[in-house]
């Protein structure tokens, strides 16, 4: 594709030059520039904790002007931004990492946030609203009705009409901060294809992401960032997927993907027969239906499928989050999984999706996340041994090399990957014999990816049996054993690694669910 | 500066700093604030709120909250002084008896929160009313005494200077620190109010953790109320009228988070304090008695600003 910055003025649309800033002594960002030319869509990529959401925080004026060293130039203006509202004022749009809807209201309201009148007043006049939504989301290309309450919608759709509300401002600078990070593969193109289109109407976009793919689809040029500082600079022709990830952590990575060393066991550990989970709200409508698989010692089974298909639904059932009906079989044994507890005592373990929702008690240190799962093993006559507690995360801290300076560095300290890894650390504590990882490596970097990938085939070596929802196929494909593929609620393929293949795979998963739009 | 720059970072400092300064500037004010007698007087006014907030300590940890501990503790008094005075029961069945009142205000306000979910200010709130209720229908709103000699005796010692409530209040207040820090109770108390989910992942019976914080605070409050009552040598039906919002905003001042997961025994301790310096302070300086309680609101509203302040700064 050519390079479409043929425009006359030469002038950069936005620069951040010599941005620094320390938090409590730490430097985040240290003398860093970014320059991003009229039209472009520019991508921020690096490593978790290398500082791009600091660097974009800064941008929307979350970090006011005076908390940090250097300086921002719009148009070869220099501005000052106090508030995410002088931004605003300033023509820049920020889509942030976390969804912030507001549920009980419409999508129309939730776009038009606060702008509810175009003229002000205090009516809010609902037919002209309706219709104003209905045109940016058609110019968007989305289809969802603006009547509709927004806490019907799924997370992707959610992100969409947060994107939606950047847009209507009109904005001459949009910031995407990982917001593809929920959207289906889809739904990932159409947006593309609409900032494209924008990109013609003097929007220049900055997006953060995790995905390669996305960088090779969209970008006009790239900054990657590393601790803090620009590790390289890429204009499109120059991309290389090589350089650029040894760009974002510093060394080349080797066997991305680990090879599996042990072989599985033949050994059956646990079983499910005919798992049904019914709707939360609906009645005679199953979520999951009818799921039965087994597992061995030191298996790794892939569950892969679509958002809505049930996946996320069949292991928090399996772990007792969920009511269900069907047969449990831990190690040839029958068992009742009737809440966390009990699935926590017959040796079955959880990491759940979202790790800023149920996966962190972020008030605390990692020391305390760490042991959670067994208070037992650290305390004597139900008092808790400091010393030991301390050296159990500590030996976690290493295993897993979280980079945190102590074990009682707070986990809201810590940047995702890391973040991530203690959840690991913390599920892996009681010595689980089946663990059901949902979405393990969701929003963390390569780097950290390529240790979770690592950890998870060590893991399997140990003879635990390893369950994983992926969104990512080439993860999925490339770690499981074996893998299940969901629609509906129920199982639609199963194959082995030797049979798996991403058509076979996307062939089930959107075919046995023609209509999987609906929920 | 690095000295004040670590104290800042101690959770209590933001209560331990303007209570030093509270203490001095009454004491440059009048020298006698710290004479020892008027020390001891503060201690004991603050005794019976105190002891009822280390159970409130340990249930708003947990994510709760408990607006009905003045009646519950009035009813206990009440119930206790009633069945010893009216019923001639023995002086330990009485204490049991208005113990047992306590669990089970505890347990009721607990069940109605957790098992029907509704909200715990709601629930709390109706058994305020309902304690007070029942406490003025047993005694038809009359004073109950002579209560027996033991517990009159009990409420007269001075041991130390101080009394004997107050000695419970330093024990049960130990005690609820440490249990609440280094036992396996106390963190479950802390993940169960800092993300239930999380607690429940665990494998941390949360129900029973927050049901059980409940009857912690209703058993205090019963222990408050009854040593209220030997001190006063009357079953008082007007007993810890009131209580509730001193002891919630005790607790609030002494750095718990009303939604849960933050906080310890000793902050509440110091949050206590501040209250009770700034109280007996305003008196020794001679202002009108109606400015401690303008006071009171005022420490607390700035004591949370503090504390947000303080975290602010210490994430960022």
């Amino acid at each position: 594709m050519l390079n479409p910055d043929h425009s006359l003025n030469p002038a950069f649309a936005l620069e951040m030059r010599g941005i620094s800033k320390s938090f409590a002594g730490v430097r985040a960002l240290s003398d860093v520039t970014v320059r991003v030319q009229q039209n472009h869509i520019h991508a921020l990529i690096g490593e978790n904790g290398a500082g791009k959401s600091t660097l974009m925080k800064i941008l929307d004026g979350v970090y006011p002007a005076g908390t940090f060293e250097g300086q921002i130039f719009l148009r070869d203006r220099p501005v000052r931004l106090g508030s995410p509202f002088d931004a605003r004022q300033q023509g820049i749009g920020y889509v942030p990492q976390e969804i912030g809807v507001i549920e009980g209201l419409t999508i129309a309201e939730n776009i038009f946030v606060g702008r509810w009148n175009e003229e002000g007043g205090v009516i809010v006049d609902f037919q002209r609203l309706f219709t104003r939504a209905a045109e940016l989301l058609d110019t968007m290309k989305i289809q969802l009705d603006p009547r509709v309450q927004v806490v019907t919608l799924n997370a992707s759709q959610r992100q969409l009409v947060m994107i939606a509300r950047a847009l209507a401002a009109r904005p001459s600078v949009l910031i995407l901060d990982e917001a593809t990070a929920c959207l289906t593969l889809d739904e990932t193109r159409n947006l593309f294809r609409v900032v494209r289109r924008l990109r013609g109407q003097a929007l220049t976009t900055i997006f953060i992401t995790h995905k390669m793919s996305e960088l090779f689809e969209i970008a006009d040029s790239a900054t990657i960032l590393r601790d803090g500082t620009v590790a390289a600079e890429f204009e499109r022709a120059q991309f290389d997927e090589h350089e650029i990830v040894a760009a974002m952590v510093g060394r080349t990575i080797e066997n991305y993907y680990p090879v599996r060393e042990s072989a599985v066991s033949d050994r059956e550990v646990f079983r499910v027969e005919e798992l049904t989970v019914p709707h939360p709200h609906l009645a005679h409508r199953n979520v999951v239906d009818g799921v039965s698989f087994s597992l061995r010692r030191g298996e790794i089974l892939g569950i892969g499928g679509l958002v809505g298909s049930g996946r996320s639904e069949t292991v928090n059932a399996l772990y007792g989050r969920l009511p269900h009906r069907g047969r449990i079989f831990v190690e040839g044994r029958e068992t009742l999984v009737r809440n966390p507890r009990e699935a926590k005592a017959h040796g079955l373990g959880l990491l759940t999706e979202d790790r800023k929702l149920d996966g962190l008690l972020f008030n605390f240190a990692i020391r305390e996340n760490v042991t959670l799962h067994d208070l037992p093993q650290v305390s004597r006559l139900r008092v808790l041994d400091r010393a030991h507690e301390t050296a159990c995360a500590a030996h976690y801290l290493q295993q897993l090399s979280i980079r945190a300076p102590s074990v009682q560095t707070p986990v809201a300290n810590l940047s995702g990957g890391n973040q991530q890894k203690v959840v690991l650390a913390k599920v892996l504590f009681p010595k689980p014999r089946v663990l059901f990882l949902d979405e393990p490596t969701k929003g963390v970097d390569v780097g950290a990816k390529n240790e979770i990938y690592k950890l998870m085939m060590g893991l399997a070596g140990q003879g635990i049996a390893l369950v994983v929802i992926s969104s990512e196929l080439p993860e999925l494909l490339a770690l499981a054993d074996r893998i299940v593929v969901l629609a509906r609620g129920r199982i639609v393929d199963e194959f082995n690694k030797q049979e798996a293949s991403e058509q076979r795979f996307m062939l089930a998963a959107t075919g046995g669910a023609n209509s999987h739009l609906s929920n | 500066m690095k000295f004040l720059r670590k104290l800042w970072a101690i959770p209590e400092a933001g209560i331990f700093v303007p209570l030093l300064v509270f203490t001095l500037v009454f004491f440059c004010l009048n020298q006698s604030f710290l004479e020892p007698n008027s020390v001891a007087a503060m201690l004991r006014a603050m005794t019976f709120v105190g002891i009822i907030a280390v159970g409130q300590t340990w249930l708003m940890i947990a994510g709760g909250i408990d607006l009905s501990v003045g009646s519950v503790a009035g009813l206990c008094a009440i119930v206790s002084s009633w069945l010893m005075k009216t019923q001639g029961l023995p002086v330990e069945a009485g204490l049991l008896a208005g113990l047992a009142v306590g669990f089970m205000a505890g347990l009721v306000n607990g069940l109605i929160v957790v098992r029907f979910g509704i909200p715990a200010f709601i629930a709390t709130l109706g058994m305020l009313y309902v304690a007070r209720g029942l406490n003025y229908l047993l005694c038809q709103g009359y004073p109950i005494y002579p209560i027996p000699d033991p517990l009159k005796d009990l409420g007269r010692a001075e041991p130390l200077g101080l009394s004997w409530a107050f000695v419970a209040f330093v024990l049960l207040a130990g005690i609820g620190d440490f249990a609440l820090r280094r036992t396996v109770y106390g963190r479950m108390v802390y993940a169960t109010g800092g993300n239930v989910e999380v607690a429940r992942i665990a494998g941390i019976n949360t129900a029973w953790v927050q049901i059980g914080c409940y009857m912690l605070t209703g058993a205090m409050a019963a222990v408050a109320g009854m040593l209220l009552m030997s001190q006063l040598n009357v079953g008082q039906p007007e007993i810890g009228v009131g209580w509730e919002l001193d002891v919630i905003a005790s607790v609030v001042i002494g750095g718990v988070s009303l939604f849960g997961g933050v906080g310890t025994v000793v902050g509440t301790f110091l949050g206590l304090l501040i209250m009770q310096v700034v109280r007996s302070g305003l008196v020794v300086t001679g202002v009108n008695t109606h400015w401690q309680t303008v006071a009171v609101g005022v420490i607390m509203v700035t004591a949370v600003g503090v504390d947000l302040l303080r975290r602010r700064t210490k994430i960022s």
